[in-house]
């Protein structure tokens, strides 16, 4: 694993300056039965292809932001602010 | 050593300098070499003859390419094993040993393996040492002691540590040749930045041993045009050069993986030129392996490079012209040739011409059967194409013309393809462009051409123009190398495989058991695996498959090709120490007064200045100082700080008033502690927020992680490095602190958990009055620059009252008497707040923060184990992390136990099964075969009701 992320406030880097921060979910309202809360805290999709998560540019600026990866050949389709739309083209 | 000396006469292009002599010594022997000599150069000048000892069968092996390629010159240099020593340097005193052999390489009693040969087949011990069972637990110990290589010293410290560093180029191209150096100047001239990779001394290639004219390019001789292209690489200022720096890894996005003496490098290039030739291989005969047996590149080296004459009589057997080349070259050098055998039935004939007029014999058809001699060749049995065979008394056979492609990091791309008719796939999308004669290039004219070629393809894939004649589309016809059929049959001792002592009847032998395919055959037969990962033998190694197979090279494929392309030493590959040595603005402080100072995460902290007992006792009944510059510090500012806190941790502080602390529990998801600390409201919209040393970054980015997408108004900004802090607590902490600040301290202004800001000996500071050790004292954070003058001015005012520094171990028996938990000693990666007794500091009441879910799900239940406290009976103190037991079987642990300074007695904090949490209970320590009896105890041992810290 050697690929370059490119960091939406620093531009490509190598990956090793980033953390990983996993897929990216969406947070259950505090009063979610407990299959939901087990689902969300306990299990991954583990995708096998294209997956949206999270990064931070630990040696860098620091800030966490939101990558599209292809899981299988390391092909970074795009990086982006989570508060970013999403393009309909990343979906 | 009282040899002569084999150096012939100094010529121009040699590498040594003879006016410099260098002394080592070689099993305790001193060598005479001179300044540019390597180990293996100087070892020949006193006619060494055996460099090693074989893997299994210890024959004796000597130099074969020269150029670190083969395992066969591999010994121990200065106590590391294994190092190539026809590329090691020569260095004043060094000490070389010979390896894999007893009681020497020059007289070895192992060797008797070699005639035992019969009992020691390919996979012998998979078939012979496998039933019954313990036969391989006995043998296993015996086999790897006397095959195998060198023997790592684990006593040594491994000698200085590797250093890793990180670099970006435009383009990288791998081999200094003379592909490889037109490649480098015409993407240079393009205005790229190119690095320049080569794994020998000296820029050159083969052409560094050439001495011939040519005419078609310039009336300069080979080693000449080799000068003139260094030169001018040398002088352009943008190409840097790597010499002696061997590339072991081709990865993704071209990462390259350079090893460069004890170091890494990992260049990172836009564009890569693979310009790593070809290496000679060995011919296959019955004992093509005895010392004195040489590819010919190697002979050459030797004798151009280093002086040194590598035989006296010497047959040079080859399969196309470069072997006439050679013999002229070497009969130019002084060294007496006696024979050209080729293997071809109608060799070139001006070539032949021109031998002949060297006065050397040039024979046409012959195929050399076998080599005889014990510790050297002494002749060879060659067969004329009428069948008749003769011997020919030699010293030196130089085996010429069979050549295999230097791809190992090449096919380490996963779009390269392996074709074993010299072509190669175009590769300029993966980023790689190939030159030279590993893209089948041979002639020196359209070797530089396909150099310019791949330099102006790479210049442009980086983004840069190259003028128009220099079009990188031009084409150019590329010859292939006549590759003759491969006729070897089954002998036992014509090697394939150097490194593993796999011979071409060790793969018959396999192919008939089954091994059809190129990959288990491999596995099976360990041919290719061994220190040249191939390097010397995969050609052969296909060839003979092919012919056992019946198929053809092409049908059989090739071996997978792997990252490292060269071994590379683990203590390069491991690098460093990276671990970053954070050290306190009081560091120095600490060392002056004595401190004895240990590792807590990235920081150098004190544990004590000689007797945390008296240290502690001093916090009790005077007045105490310690450093606690190490906590994490956080400055948490914007409208929606509060809210950001509240969602973070388990308490709430968008209701904490100013000028007010709060603890702060933080949790995971789940519902697990994660970190604790202090959070301090400074204003409305600013917070000061403590971590615990060294978990700072960690919970920065678990703030922004929430943070992030949200829209909340909050910066977060880790300014643990800019503030200094010290804790001053004791009886006498106060009158201590009240002579350096107007800030009012008495009890009346200044209440517990509490903040003011103010001046302390003039400088500003935060006043934080918390107690951690559970005594009257204040934490004061400030600017890390006054750190020195803030400690010497609270030191001599608490003089009068007897204050003493305390260390961290002290801090721990303080905080351990209070029953304050230390997150991460005390919890584990699933204490949950509620059974570690911390229930005062969780909010259900909050609709919503991190690790609620999980809590509010197991709220109501009780919990397995519960942290309390124990005093021990007899003064016994356990160590952290012994069980408690009931009837023998384990049921708890302790986290925490030291000998109270205060009581005098072994207390400490300990996890019991939730029925046992009570006062009271008797519980039994286990230590060893004893149990210890103790007792529980649910509140503090030190002041209950925590009346002293609000004094």
């Amino acid at each position: 694993m050697a690929f370059l992320l490119n960091c939406p406030n620093c531009g490509a880097r190598n990956v090793y300056d980033f953390r990983f921060g996993g897929e990216v979910l969406t947070r259950p309202e505090p009063e979610a039965d407990n299959d939901v809360l087990t689902e969300y805290l306990y299990f991954r999709e583990n995708a096998d292809g294209e997956q949206r998560e999270w990064w931070n540019h630990t040696m860098g600026c620091r800030k966490w932001f939101v990558a599209t990866r292809n899981t299988h050949t390391n092909e970074v389709l795009s990086t982006q602010w989570p508060d970013d739309p999403i393009a309909e083209s990343d979906w | 050593m009282s040899r002569s000396s084999s150096r012939i006469p100094a010529t121009s292009q040699e590498l040594i300098d003879r006016g410099k002599p260098v002394h080592f010594e070689f099993q305790g022997r001193r060598i005479e070499a001179y300044e540019g000599d390597t180990v293996s150069s100087a070892l020949s000048a006193f006619r060494v003859d055996i460099h090693s000892r074989s893997f299994k069968y210890h024959r004796p092996r000597g130099l074969l390419c020269v150029a670190g390629r083969c395992p066969n010159c591999l010994m121990t240099v200065d106590g590391v094993p294994n190092v190539r020593t026809c590329t090691a340097p020569v260095r004043e005193n060094m000490q070389v040993i010979t390896q894999n052999a007893w009681p020497s390489t020059e007289h070895d009693a192992l060797s008797i393996f070699d005639r035992l040969d019969r009992l020691m087949p390919v996979g012998f011990y998979y078939k012979a040492l496998h039933k019954p069972k313990f036969l391989w637990e006995l043998a296993r110990p015996i086999i790897r002691r006397i095959a195998g290589l060198g023997s790592v010293d684990i006593a040594s410290d491994g000698g200085p540590a590797s250093y890793h560093s990180n670099a970006h180029t435009d383009v990288a191209v791998i081999g200094g040749g003379p592909a490889g150096m037109s490649a480098a100047l015409s993407a240079a001239e393009a205005g790229a930045d190119v690095t320049l990779i080569d794994d020998q001394a000296l820029p050159g290639g083969h052409l560094l041993t050439e001495i011939r004219e040519h005419a078609d390019l310039s009336a300069m001789s080979g080693h000449e045009i080799a000068a003139d292209l260094r030169d001018k690489v040398n002088a352009h200022p943008q190409i840097s050069v790597m010499s002696n720096s061997s590339v072991f890894g081709l990865y993704q996005g071209n990462l390259l993986a350079i090893q460069t003496g004890r170091d890494a490098l990992n260049l990172r290039a836009k564009h890569v030129v693979m310009a790593t030739g070809t290496f000679e291989v060995p011919h296959q005969f019955q004992n093509n392996d005895l010392p004195g047996i040489m590819l010919t590149s190697g002979a050459l080296r030797l004798a151009r490079l280093w002086g040194i004459a590598p035989g006296k009589t010497v047959v040079v057997s080859t399969k196309d012209d470069s072997g006439y080349w050679a013999a002229l070259n070497l009969a130019d050098a002084g060294i007496a040739v006696s024979a050209v055998l080729d293997d071809r039935l109608e060799p070139e004939n001006s070539l032949v011409e021109l031998v002949r007029s060297a006065k050397i014999e040039a024979f046409a058809g012959q195929t050399v059967l076998s080599a005889r001699g014990a510790k050297r060749v002494k002749s060879i049995t060659v067969a004329s194409p009428n069948g008749e065979k003769r011997n020919i008394a030699c010293d030196l056979v130089c085996m010429s013309g069979e050549w295999q492609a230097a791809s190992g990091l090449l096919l380490q791309s996963h779009e390269a393809e392996v074709n074993h008719d010299g072509t190669v796939k175009d590769l300029r999308a993966a980023g790689v462009s190939v030159a030279g004669s590993i893209a089948g290039a041979h002639s020196l004219s359209i070797i530089f051409a396909s150099g310019r070629l791949a330099g102006n393809q790479a210049a442009i894939a980086s983004g840069f123009k190259v003028a128009k004649e220099d079009s990188a589309d031009t084409t150019f016809s590329v010859t292939s190398h006549q590759t003759a059929e491969a006729t070897t049959t089954a002998l036992k001792k014509s090697f394939v495989c150097f490194c593993e002592d796999v011979s071409t009847k060790d793969i018959a032998i396999a192919v008939t058991e089954g091994f059809g395919d190129v990959q288990t055959l491999k596995r099976y037969t360990t041919s290719t695996m061994g220190p040249c990962q191939g390097k010397m033998c995969h050609k052969a190694f296909v060839e003979v498959a092919a012919l056992n197979l019946g198929l053809n090279v092409q049908a059989v494929g090739a071996t997978t090709s792997r990252p490292p392309a060269q071994p590379v030493p683990l203590g390069t590959l491991a690098g460093p120490n990276h671990m970053p040595r954070k050290r306190s603005p009081l560091h120095h402080v600490h060392d002056l007064l004595g401190a004895e100072i240990v590792e807590l995460g990235p920081w150098l902290r004190p544990h004590n200045y000689g007797s945390p007992q008296n240290e502690a006792l001093a916090v009790r009944n005077r007045v105490g100082l310690i450093d606690v510059s190490t906590l994490g510090k956080l400055d948490v500012r914007g409208p929606d700080a509060g809210a950001l806190l509240d969602r973070v941790y388990t308490h709430r502080f968008s209701n904490l008033r100013k000028g007010h602390i709060r603890y702060g529990l933080l949790c995971s998801e789940t519902g697990s502690i994660m970190d604790d600390g202090t959070v301090t409201r400074m204003d409305d919209d600013r917070y000061f927020v403590s971590t615990t040393t060294g978990n700072v970054d960690a919970i920065e980015d678990w703030f922004n992680w929430w943070l992030a997408g949200t829209g909340l108004d909050v910066s977060v900004t880790n300014v643990t490095a800019a503030w200094g802090a010290i804790n001053v607590a004791g009886p006498r902490a106060r009158e201590t602190l009240a002579k350096l600040t107007d800030v009012d301290l008495s009890p009346d202004a200044f209440d517990y958990m509490r903040t003011a800001q103010g001046d302390v000996a003039g400088v500003p500071s935060i006043f934080l009055r918390i107690g951690f050790v559970g005594e009257t004292g204040w934490e004061l954070h400030f600017p890390a620059e006054y750190a020195e003058h803030l400690w010497n001015a609270v030191m001599e005012a608490g003089s009068e009252y007897g204050i003493s520094p305390f260390g961290l171990e002290a801090q721990r028996i303080l905080r351990l008497e209070k029953g304050h938990i230390i997150v991460n000693q005390d919890t584990d990666a699933v204490t949950d707040p509620l059974s570690a007794g911390m229930r005062w500091a969780v909010r259900f009441d909050k609709p919503d923060f991190i690790g609620r879910a999980g809590l509010a799900a197991t709220r109501g239940r009780d919990r397995d184990q519960a942290l309390v406290g124990f005093v021990t009976d007899d003064g016994f103190v356990p160590e952290d992390g012994l069980c408690i037991v009931t009837n023998g079987e384990p049921v708890g642990r302790i986290t925490s136990s030291r000998l109270s300074p205060t009581r005098g007695v072994g207390f400490g904090l300990a996890w019991v099964p939730h029925g046992m949490a009570r006062d009271g209970t008797r519980i039994a320590i286990q230590s060893g075969r004893n149990e210890w009896p103790a007792t529980v105890i649910t509140e503090p041992l030190y002041d209950p009701e925590g009346l002293r810290l609000r004094t």
